[in-house]
């Protein structure tokens, strides 16, 4: 069985504090409990949380999802995203499967990304890993009106963007974030697209109005 | 308190619903009636003219068509059939009937439902899949391999019926077909995305896994390109293929381990589409499944020479080497819904208990070998079984055999449509050829039939009538005629002894 790999990218620099990690937290609770819901999810998705603070750390390596315990995580220190990016390429380059001749290759990497503020180090370099770091789909999440949307849209082109790093905010988010990784263990496409884009996916949470 | 919206449907009913969506699909929000005796599915966004238009004819004309027959009150039970059309704040939707409960899960995952899936609807992915049914699901969910048979036979029969009305699905899946296998019934969802050939032009491709080949490999074509294919009845009769294999095997049957490209996506799109090859394929064994790179909650279903579609008897292999050798490339090749529907009641007749309490499948089809045993368990079967050969006249005192097998075990019932080769057992059975006429006993050391019902039953060898109470033994060689109406039974007694 092809796996789908999921990387989920979290700021938990010192703005994260309080409202917005437990909201992560919670949602990260969600999203396992949506998934473990989903047979096809469950058949296919593997699942790998990378924070980011003073430093880059991969918190939990790529596990299949029935074994997925949602992570510790520890906010405080600054906004070191370009390490986060570049760490993010190291760790797709030796946990996703490629095919051979002979062993089927997992599907392309779907990413994940959420900041609430501005990168405080040098991502350029890490910019350039992640385009050409063969990922499926990147998503980036501008967590509240404080999130650098310029930085993020040079990452993907898939951003979106959330009014406030609040409860309901992050919440929706990661319910939206399982519903994407549902319909793309599902559906991944037949038609032969190098890439999968925000219209692939379910509305994403600004236009369900819901949050609001 | 959610409020309760009460609205006029198109045809002047009315129709309530509380103003909470309660579940969202791909292009619709459902929301429950009071009485969660129905749903109401509005369309997100604007609908345009063609599909209010289709809206209006499934849940009028072509209702009446399917329902509006004889069998109809049977066939409510395969289908959730929209049954009006609404319209509310601009947006269109159709009442649709509410699943029955056996379509959601009474015990869940394993492990006091460590998924927390108890309530949930059971997509039928969760039953067709070899890993999750050995890792996740709760065994009291899981049924057993007659009942498995049953749900094919369910499907087979609600798209059969679909197809003879003209239309075709489009985009029969798991997601759009639910399964119980704990009592072995099904029904077909989501028709609102059916297709009228030449009418209403298909809206999906349809769900991977389940897309016949042609649509894949020309999904990049442009629509109004003649090349291009779409959803049809003939890509149905693909899906259809595809469901039973996966309900009876739990695995799929184009997923094999050859790999046509090192990218993931053209990788998929080749082996779903221009270069599908059966994993079981007779002659070319390049897409045959690894079982030592299985793992081991997949086996034995994913080695295929423990577990060959052949098990399935010889009116589902026949089928099967159809579907999957000629098929994939020849959608007229492809067997019809009624064929499946015919191979499925005849195999059901071929089963036999399995010996072995614990035999997870509990049921399967008899092979009339030397040394008959259990493909699933491996338990031998001993001891004396009758097989009954079905032969029937066109005319008057001669027979002909009809390629159709019942076999003894005991309990075993012998129906109408035994006895008289005119009766079919579906939906426009009359319930007077429902009841059983006849069981099998085995008693000191031999088979009998026991008469209920047949007052013509004639033990043809002896020339000896059995009245109804009485009952003849099966023998070696034993003629016995159930009736000697026109196109009555004579049935050939072939005791097999396996020790």
């Amino acid at each position: 069985m092809r796996r789908l790999p999921v990387y989920i990218v979290l700021d938990t620099s010192g703005s994260m504090h309080g409202e917005p990690i437990e909201a992560v937290r919670q949602g990260m609770q969600v999203l396992v409990e949506n998934l473990r819901q989903d047979p096809y999810a469950l058949e296919t998705a593997w699942i790998s949380v990378i924070t980011f603070s003073e430093e880059a750390q991969q918190v939990l390596p790529l596990t299949e999802l029935v074994n997925f315990q949602p992570p510790v995580l520890d906010v405080g220190g600054r906004t070191s995203l370009g390490a986060a990016l570049e760490l993010l390429a190291d760790r797709m380059e030796s946990e996703v499967h490629k095919a051979s001749g002979k062993k089927r290759g997992d599907w392309k990497p779907m990413v994940f990304l959420m900041s609430d503020g501005v990168p405080t180090d040098d991502f350029e370099r890490g910019i350039e890993r992640i385009k050409l770091a063969e990922a499926g789909v990147v998503v980036c999440c501008a967590a509240g009106p404080q999130a650098s949307t310029e930085v993020l849209g040079r990452i993907s082109e898939n951003v979106v963007k959330l009014d406030a790093a609040d409860f309901p905010y992050i919440k929706a988010f990661f319910k939206w974030v399982s519903s994407s990784i549902s319909s793309c263990s599902r559906r991944v496409d037949t038609q032969a697209k190098e890439t999968i884009g925000l219209s692939d996916l379910p509305p994403p949470p600004s236009e369900w109005g819901a949050s609001k | 308190m959610t409020e309760v919206v009460r609205i006029k449907a198109l045809d002047g009913t009315l129709v309530e619903f509380e103003n909470e969506v309660r579940a969202s699909g791909g292009m619709k929000d459902v929301y429950f009636s009071p009485d969660r005796r129905t749903v109401v599915a509005f369309f997100r966004g604007q609908s345009d003219q063609a599909t209010r238009e289709r809206i209006e004819v499934i849940t009028g004309a072509y209702r009446e068509k399917i329902f509006g027959q004889e069998g109809g009150d049977y066939l409510k039970g395969l289908f959730r059939w929209p049954t009006a059309m609404v319209e509310w704040n601009g947006r269109l939707g159709m009442v649709i009937p509410f699943y029955d409960s056996n379509y959601f899960f009474e015990h869940g995952s394993k492990n006091g439902d460590m998924l927390g899936i108890k309530g949930k609807e059971k997509d039928g992915k969760w039953f067709a899949s070899a890993s999750n049914r050995a890792r996740f699901l709760d065994s009291r969910e899981l049924g057993d391999w007659r009942t498995h048979l049953q749900v094919c036979l369910l499907v087979s029969r609600a798209v059969r019926r679909m197809h003879a009305a003209g239309l075709a699905h489009s985009d029969l899946s798991y997601k759009n077909v639910l399964i119980d296998p704990t009592s072995g019934r099904a029904c077909l969802i989501d028709i609102d995305g059916l297709v009228v050939p030449g009418k209403f032009p298909p809206e999906v491709v349809g769900t991977p896994d389940f897309i016949a080949p042609e649509v894949v490999a020309t999904a990049n074509l442009d629509r109004t390109n003649p090349a291009r294919k779409l959803p049809s009845r003939s890509t149905d009769q693909h899906a259809l293929a595809v469901l039973v294999y996966m309900y009876l095997f739990y695995r799929h049957p184009l997923r094999g381990d050859k790999i046509h490209d090192v990218d993931p996506m053209v990788d998929e799109e080749l082996a779903m589409g221009s270069k599908a090859l059966w994993v079981e394929n007779p002659t070319d064994t390049s897409n045959r499944i690894d079982p030592t790179k299985a793992r081991t909650a997949e086996l034995p279903w994913k080695d295929t020479t423990r577990i060959p579609h052949t098990i399935a008897g010889p009116y589902l292999s026949a089928l099967f080497t159809r579907a999957f050798v000629q098929g994939l490339s020849d959608p007229t090749a492809r067997p019809t819904a009624d064929e499946w529907e015919t191979a499925l009641v005849r195999t059901m007749d071929l089963l036999q208990p399995c010996r072995n309490p614990s035999c997870e499948q509990k049921w399967f089809v008899f092979d009339n070998t030397v040394e008959p045993k259990c493909p699933f368990c491996g338990t031998p079967f001993h001891g004396m079984l009758p097989v009954l050969n079905l032969y029937s006249s066109s005319v008057e005192g001669s027979f002909r055999p009809d390629d159709q097998r019942l076999m003894v075990y005991s309990g075993q019932s012998l129906f109408p449509w035994h006895a008289n080769r005119n009766l079919v057992p579906n939906e426009k059975l009359r319930a007077e050829f429902k009841k059983r006429v006849g069981y099998f006993l085995f008693h000191e050391e031999a088979w009998y039939l026991v008469n209920e019902a047949l007052p013509e039953l004639f033990d043809a060898k002896t020339k000896t009538a059995i009245p109804v109470g009485g009952r003849v033994e099966l023998v070696d060689g034993g003629q016995i005629l159930l009736s000697k109406e026109n196109g009555g039974r004579l049935v050939v007694v072939q005791l097999v002894h396996s020790t």
